[in-house]
């Protein structure tokens, strides 16, 4: 497993650096209006009515924008995580938590494609 | 004939006169000094990968094809304890981003090929301007500014 992991590690800091550049960028806009704008009154609950996300999100680029909003933070995360974990309890259970950080961003990048293909 | 690497074939046959210490966390680590943005930024993954799936929640729920059901996502993300754990939320991204950015034009190579790359001020700018732009447009389209 862990021969795997540095044969994959081009990859997967390539989608950790996607996931904090590009990441950053989307979730910022992300948070700001649908976590935070919308719900406290500033921006009308119209602006993003069933109706009108549905128009945006459904659009070619709109998937291709909700799809890199879900899955770049994961690999982000993912990554973060497992380093954490590295630091604060070493080496020994990297084995056990780096597949499973990973597949739970694989999972979750899976589970995005099939969320922004049923729109 | 290619064969797997042994890291341990140029160690001499008996151990150096010279002794090395073993490793040692440092005794700032984690939460002291430096080490503590550090452990911060290393943190933000959790909230990362709990945007992420949060995101995703959300357009699940819109392909549902449910006004009702995309209304009753709207009214949950206006509770305060999904309020709070978006504050929170906005706050690492902003962190993350600052940090990284900032972190980005001093880990470019002196040369890429033949070129050099742009001065770090330049790059530097260039990346909030790049954030700016792409987060700005995209709140824009959300809140039914354009679009």
């Amino acid at each position: 497993m862990r021969h795997l992991l540095l044969k994959l590690e081009p990859v997967i800091w390539l989608l950790f650096g996607q996931g904090i550049m590009i990441g950053t960028m989307l979730l910022t806009a992300y948070l700001a209006i649908v976590g935070l704008a919308i719900p406290l009154g500033i921006v009308p609950a119209e602006a993003l009515s069933y109706d009108r996300a549905l128009h945006l999100g459904a659009s070619l680029i709109g998937r291709v924008v909700l799809f890199a909003l879900i899955a770049l933070p994961m690999w982000k995360g993912a990554h973060h995580v497992r380093h954490l974990s590295l630091d604060m309890g070493g080496l020994s259970r990297d084995v056990i938590v780096a597949p499973m950080l990973y597949g739970l961003a694989l999972l979750g990048n899976v589970l995005a494609l099939v969320a922004v293909v049923r729109l | 004939m290619a064969r797997a690497a042994n890291p341990h074939a140029m160690s001499p046959s008996r151990p150096g006169r010279t002794r090395t210490a073993p490793p040692q966390m440092p005794a700032q680590f984690p939460t002291q000094g430096r080490y503590l943005t550090y452990t911060l930024f290393g943190s933000t993954g959790i909230l990362y990968l709990l945007c992420g799936f949060g995101a995703l929640r959300a357009v699940w729920i819109l392909g549902e094809h449910s006004p009702s059901a995309w209304q009753a996502f709207q009214r949950e993300y206006a509770t305060a304890p999904l309020i709070a754990l978006h504050v929170v939320c906005f706050a690492a991204v902003i962190f993350v981003g600052v940090r990284f950015f900032s972190l980005f034009p001093k880990a470019q190579p002196a040369k890429i090929g033949p070129a050099k790359p742009p001065p770090r001020a330049i790059l530097h700018a260039g990346l909030y301007v790049a954030w700016i732009a792409v987060s700005g447009g995209l709140a824009l389209i959300m809140a039914g500014g354009i679009f």
